[in-house]
């Protein structure tokens, strides 16, 4: 019953931050059109270059033009959905440790965790994301004749959160680091990069990349595994993707507790 | 209320060697150096009490408020805050505390100012009559309003600690804890903090630990001293007894003798050795004599006997002075305090 009651509470309390996140998104209308613009041309090159690859070749490791496109516009769906709610994890890596500002979330009745993601709901690159790979994913789908089955569509919504799950795990781990290191930017920058590489097909890169893709920093199962079940029907991979994303999310928040308790002893 | 029993932290610096070769070594075998920075403090604050914890930098308050705050937890020893160690409840403890830590801030540094208040509504589920008379407070004392809708960010410091004080306060908190709350406030708004918090403590029996290096605040606050040097604490009780145990007190008079001060202020000395005279404003001469060796009574004596006195009067010893020599008696150590930040 009290934990019914906290969850209610922690709905309604995300529904008024999220109001305030949107609201802030209109009042920096300046922030968001510069931010949506910048990733139009990130997205719109990468676009091209994969266009660019495939007037070469008809097929990389196995993968049409269009199919591609479907796996690079997918990827950023669950990127998006993560960006929107867990950007301030980026703030925690930087300085919040750094400069000792970590303690209001510490003083507050809400959990550290929810205080810390809350300050900023909806961040502006989200929505270009989410978009942008909307897009992508529509275009290339309905060029490819795809027609998913019911459970493809049942399922689709489902494999963008637990890959958002996992981008947000990842992120999670890495920025809690900062609570030994004082700030972890680093390590979070370079995980960021390495999930860059989750859209395109895994087929393509060294076993050895691919292994860490799948069972180290797992964002082989944010954008692959989904895609090869959606544009094929296979599952052989897709079959982990709850184990792996409950097992990311367990290890990230037993980091988060742990720097949080080190926190406590440490002050700084 | 507020209690803390044989309260210890503890903190393990990592020792530097000097040098590459020195910070290579350290990668590898990490020596650590244990500071203590509160030591087996015990103190009782009583709920409806306004206690300035005062201490010179290091003597460690800020970690000492940061265990009662819920920030950190204690080597050893405990700490209860309305019955509750804050370390372990600390959301629970949240709902009954308000705080502010000087330089850093706690709003939401893009948001204007009523974005971050009425996140905080929402946060600490504040009823809405406690709101609106907190926020009318707001406008009479502290003139919020004029912080506009401009970002917490763009703010001045004084703009920004007004915000700060008006947070801790906005959910009627039992107790606030205040480190450093004046920083970068001029007089008028120094004032208007101090009649805030009074008023606070009047109407709601709100207990107040603050901690600051602005004499006046606590003059104008708190009722109650909680001193520490250097982890423990040195003493505790009303404000009174604190300017009482000052061992130099003075007197001040005023006399009819034709007489050069230097050569008033000379018989003084000779007649009472120890006692130290210098010439004060209006012609009259002021007198400082240690406690231990005088009483008030016979310094007056001998200033009845020697001078035609015209007036006379003993002014209270400042809070100052008193502090200063607090923190002076216990200076010959070599200071092993660590300010924790």
């Amino acid at each position: 019953m009290s934990a019914l009651r906290t969850a209610a509470r922690y709905a309604r309390l995300s529904w008024f931050l999220g109001g305030v996140g949107l609201h802030r998104l209109v009042t920096y209308r300046l922030d968001f059109l510069l931010g949506a613009g910048a990733f139009l041309v990130r997205v719109g090159v990468q676009t091209a270059v994969v266009g660019l690859v495939f007037r070469q070749v008809p097929a990389v490791g196995g993968w049409s033009y269009h199919e591609v496109v479907f796996l690079l516009g997918f990827s950023l769906l669950p990127r998006g959905l993560d960006h929107l709610f867990t950007d301030q994890l980026w703030e925690l890596g930087r300085k919040l440790v750094q400069r000792g500002e970590f303690y209001r979330h510490l003083v507050r009745p809400v959990s550290p965790l929810f205080s810390l993601l809350s300050e900023r709901f909806f961040h502006p690159d989200g929505f270009g994301e989410l978009i942008v790979g909307g897009v992508l994913v529509g275009w290339s789908g309905s060029r490819l004749g795809l027609d998913p089955t019911a459970t493809q569509w049942a399922l689709a919504p489902l494999l963008v959160v637990c890959g958002a799950l996992i981008h947000t795990a990842v992120k999670l781990l890495f920025s809690s680091l900062s609570f030994w290191t004082v700030t972890s930017l680093p390590a979070m920058y370079a995980a960021n990069q390495v999930s860059e590489f989750a859209a395109y097909p895994l087929d393509i890169y060294h076993p050895t990349l691919r292994s860490l893709l799948t069972w180290v920093l797992p964002f082989a199962f944010t954008s692959y595994a989904p895609c090869a079940y959606l544009l094929t029907g296979d599952a052989d991979l897709l079959v982990w993707l709850p184990a792996v994303t409950a097992g990311a999310l367990a290890l990230a928040l037993a980091v988060w507790r742990r720097g949080l308790s080190t926190h406590e002893t440490t002050g700084s | 209320m507020i209690v803390a029993h044989e309260l210890v932290k503890e903190f393990r610096i990592p020792e530097r060697r000097p040098g590459l070769a020195g910070s290579l070594a350290t990668l590898f075998t990490r020596r650590y150096r244990v500071t203590r920075a509160v030591d087996r403090v015990s103190f009782e604050i009583p709920a409806g009490s306004r206690t300035a914890y005062i201490g010179a930098n290091g003597a460690g308050k800020s970690t000492t408020i940061k265990m009662l705050t819920g920030i950190m937890t204690p080597t050893s020893g405990y700490c209860r805050v309305r019955g509750i160690e804050p370390y372990r409840h600390r959301q629970r403890n949240a709902r009954s505390i308000g705080v502010v830590f000087g330089q850093r801030s706690q709003l939401w540094w893009d948001l204007s100012v009523p974005d971050s208040f009425r996140i905080l509504r929402r946060i600490y589920d504040i009823p809405d009559h406690v709101y609106r008379r907190n926020l009318a407070r707001y406008r009479e004392l502290l003139d919020i309003d004029a912080l506009g809708t401009t970002p917490v960010r763009q703010l001045s410091l004084g703009q920004r600690m007004r915000a700060e004080i008006a947070a801790s306060l906005l959910h009627d908190p039992a107790v606030v804890f205040w480190d450093e709350p004046t920083i970068g406030l001029d007089m008028v708004l120094k004032e208007a903090v101090r009649e805030l918090v009074n008023r606070a403590h009047r109407e709601l029996g709100t207990t107040v630990v603050l901690t600051s290096h602005d004499i006046a605040d606590i003059a104008a606050i708190c009722d109650s001293a909680l001193v520490v040097d250097r982890g423990r604490v040195v003493h505790q009780g009303s404000i009174q007894d604190l300017l009482r145990s000052a061992d130099r007190r003075s007197v001040l008079f005023d006399h009819r003798d034709r007489l050069a001060a230097d050569a008033v202020c000379a018989t003084v000395e000779r007649g009472l050795p120890g006692v130290r005279a210098v010439p004060a404003d209006g012609g009259r001469v002021h007198v400082d004599y240690p406690a231990a060796e005088f009483t008030s009574r016979q310094v007056l004596a001998f200033l009845l006997d020697h001078f035609d006195l015209a007036d006379c009067y003993a002014p209270e010893p400042d809070l100052e002075d008193v502090l200063r020599q607090i923190y002076g008696r216990q200076r010959p150590a070599a200071p092993s305090g660590v300010s924790a930040v």
